[in-house]
């Protein structure tokens, strides 16, 4: 089981998107992640699903994402030729001076920022990628995370190459 | 084409013509009224009434399969709608270009439980290629062009569309029949020439090699090439249930139908060989059975598909061919045909085998007093003296349809038309609809069991108010044959809800709707019968009696595989 990350340009199309989850869902497969969005191509948005799976999994879900009609283009981004980024909103308590100190310093370790406080929370957003801002999270546990939100995966290949 | 200003109706039809559509199978409803409107005045597009829309759907499928043109069906919104998905599912698991066209309420409605409101597009998204759902009238044009696009290349399918009121009452200025498609739809249709050089070494290479010849043949108008092939080759040819059709049945080369119900030596045939061409053909557990490792265990294993997600879905295969199926074997022929043979000595012993094989299984598909042959067999081996090749056969499902797919010899494509994938009870009778309009001047013939024809019987009023004459033959055994059948062999015959207990009196039932009916109690009076239905021009059904408890064997029991038949003790040995 490993995670994969395939990113796909697709049509702008109504029911675009259940289409796309119907298709996981048929076929009993999980995506851990889905996002959408537009994209610098006009009427077409950019989709980046991370679903976990065997290699013979992965080979199937690809194919069957490149029938779907509005699927222009399936790309297989491997882990270590992408950049993966995941942004995390978390509201961590903090019970005393202390605390607070605490966690403002790993927040900065991280490279996190503090976009909003009051007397005994926190709010901390983190964009970095998933397994990172995990072990944030496990951290901030030890705290208290009231609640956190993530947007789930995007990613894009390195270099200064564009698939076609 | 200039802009034209036309209500969404208008524009429908005008597109369907376009695309040139003759026929339509369908039910009207309130949402509809501005499309019958304009089916009225025009007469280009030929309405067929049906009595359900479950049936519109299949009459569409059956068209489209023995035509290979689109099949059309239209229901209304809501529960017109809900009808057809049945059919609508048939046709998308055998991969059967149909477009249905739906009502829906007005655009300003949708989402509030207005009257017969049913939400189509996401009901039907699972058992469709593809779906719109139309909110502009001025979409229309590209929307119709597309959706008959799509249904009918690559891996064939249904398209839906559906139709609020509005749209199809208002008028836009628009350009008619565009020729513009979608970005991201490129049914992939050259096949790769280092994987076609690659297949033809294994081949040439081969001892004993066979083809698997599957409903991908019969759909890409493929049947010449794969018998040039075969007898270029020297190979035997096996098939699917999809697949009937796609050789003479008879021909030398020709073993049957292979798999769950197959002939015994078709399913040795793809134990034995070493080198198997499989072609359209989507390895479904009908035909491989559950046992992975008796499925060609010594072959190269070679498959061609349209469909690049049927690869290595439910076998792993040694040179995979994505493309249209004609093209490739058109290209295997074309580099076989600069190679020799290199097979070895043993070359012979192969064709001897097939030549034993061949025989042996004929012997029993034409010997009528053979022991242990009963009545449902029997008729069927009628059926074969009785009509001729270019007759076309639809079937229920159940044990009616195994033995019409294990005894009745298929001799053309698109003459055997039956519900592989979905196995739908219902489909064989609305399905010989379909296939009478699309060919009147054939015989149709809807192999019947008698609980399958009661799913639809009511559409006998179509075929009289329509005039098409099918003849439905019933195997009346009074029982759900098939899950009987397994009761008895695997549940120690308790009986749990498979008899049908007092069924109607069918000859009464025929000639309620003012069709033809008559009883057949012995074989051989089903010549007479037949004659006589033919004769009276009319719809028919003829009732034929058979052993309640006979069962279609051999079999792969369920967990078995390709040579682990039961019931075997009919088949000759050789
Ligand atoms: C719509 C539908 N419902 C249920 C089934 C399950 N099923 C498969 S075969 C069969 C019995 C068919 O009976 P009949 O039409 O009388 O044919 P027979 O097997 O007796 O020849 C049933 C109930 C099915 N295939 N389709
Ligand atoms: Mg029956």
């Amino acid at each position: 089981m490993h995670t994969h990350i395939i990113s796909l340009l697709v049509e702008d199309h109504p029911g675009v998107l259940t289409r796309m989850s119907g298709m996981f869902t048929m076929r009993g497969i999980n995506i851990t992640s889905l996002t959408v969005s537009p994209c610098e191509k006009e009427g077409l948005s950019r989709m980046t699903v991370a679903i976990e799976g065997s290699e013979s999994e992965l080979e199937q879900v690809r194919k069957q994402l490149s029938n779907l009609i509005e699927v222009v283009k399936v790309v297989d981004l491997a882990e270590k030729k992408a950049i993966i980024r995941d942004l995390c909103l978390m509201k961590v308590h903090v019970k005393d001076s202390n605390a607070r100190s605490t966690v403002m310093q790993l927040a900065e370790s991280y490279g996190a920022k503090i976009v909003d406080a009051t007397l005994d929370s926190l709010i901390i957003e983190l964009t970095e990628e998933p397994k990172t801002i995990d072990r944030f999270l496990e951290l901030m546990k030890h705290f208290g995370v009231k609640q956190s939100f993530r947007t789930g995966v995007t990613a894009i290949g390195i270099g200064a190459g564009v698939e076609k | 084409m200039a802009k034209e200003k036309l209500s969404g109706a208008e524009i429908v039809v005008d597109e369907l013509k376009n695309e040139g559509v003759e026929v339509a199978f369908g039910i009207p409803g309130g949402v509809l009224l501005d499309l019958y409107e304009v089916l009225y005045k025009e007469d280009a597009v030929r309405h067929i009434l049906m009595r359900h829309e479950q049936c519109a759907a299949h009459a569409a499928d059956g068209y489209a399969r023995v035509s290979g043109k689109t099949g059309v069906c239209i229901a209304t919104s809501g529960p017109g709608a809900t009808n057809l998905v049945t059919g609508l599912a048939n046709a998308s698991m055998d991969s059967v270009p149909v477009v249905a066209l739906t009502g829906q309420v007005p655009t300003s409605a949708i989402g509030s439980n207005a009257f017969q409101e049913a939400s189509t597009f996401t009901i039907t998204m699972p058992v469709t290629k593809y779906n719109f759902l139309v909110t502009r009238t001025k979409d229309l044009p590209k929307v119709i062009h597309n959706a008959f696009y799509i249904a009918n290349t690559g891996r064939k399918g249904v398209v839906l569309i559906d139709l609020p009121k509005d749209v199809l009452a208002t008028k836009a200025e628009v350009d008619l029949h565009p020729k513009e498609t979608f970005a991201g739809y490129k049914p992939n249709i050259k096949p790769n020439q280092i994987q076609i050089k690659k297949a033809v070494e294994a081949l040439v290479n081969a001892e004993r090699p066979l083809i698997l010849a599957g409903g991908g043949i019969i759909s890409a108008d493929a049947a010449e090439e794969l018998r040039h092939l075969a007898e270029f080759l020297g190979a035997p040819v096996v098939t699917t249930l999809m697949g009937k059709g796609a050789i003479p049945e008879g021909h030398p080369f020709s073993l049957g139908m292979a798999g769950m119900h197959g002939r015994i030596y078709a399913n040795r045939a793809i134990n034995e060989c070493d080198a198997l061409l499989a072609v359209g053909t989507r390895f479904s557990d009908r035909l491989t059975g559950w046992q992975l490792d008796q499925f060609a265990p010594d072959a190269t294993l070679i498959h061609v598909d349209i469909d690049a997600a049927e690869i290595n879905k439910n076998v792993q295969v040694d040179i995979p061919i994505v493309g249209d199926v004609k093209l490739a074997l058109a290209d295997i022929i074309k580099w076989l045909e600069k190679k020799k043979r290199t097979a070895g000595t043993n070359e012979n012993v192969w064709v001897q085998r097939i030549r034993k094989m061949h025989s042996a299984c004929e012997e029993c598909i034409k010997d009528v007093r053979r022991e242990g042959t009963s009545q449902s067999d029997m008729l069927i081996k009628e059926l074969n003296r009785i009509l001729d090749d270019d007759t076309i056969i639809t079937t229920e499902v159940g044990q009616c349809q195994m033995f019409a797919a294990h005894y009745y010899m298929t001799k053309k494509p698109r003459t055997f038309v039956t519900s592989g994938g979905l196995g739908t009870m219902g489909f064989g009778f609305p399905a010989a609809i379909g296939a009478k309009v699309a060919a009147p001047d054939k015989k149709v013939v809807d192999i019947a069991g008698d609980g399958s024809f009661l799913m639809t019987c009511q559409d006998l009023a179509t075929c009289v108010e329509s005039d098409i004459p099918v003849v439905v033959c019933i195997f009346d055994n009074r029982y759900l044959g098939m899950v009987r059948q397994w009761q008895e062999l695997f549940f120690e015959k308790r009986y749990s809800q498979t008899g049908l207990g007092v069924t109607p009196d069918f000859v009464k039932l025929a000639e309620a709707f003012s069709c033809y009916g008559e009883r057949v109690e012995k074989p051989e009076d089903l010549k007479d019968a037949l004659h006589n239905a033919f004769e009276s021009g009319k719809p028919a059904v003829i009732d034929m009696v058979v052993d309640k408890e006979d069962k279609i064997l051999p079999m792969i029991p369920p967990g078995g595989g390709v040579i682990g038949m039961i019931g075997t003790e009919r088949c000759t040995r050789i």
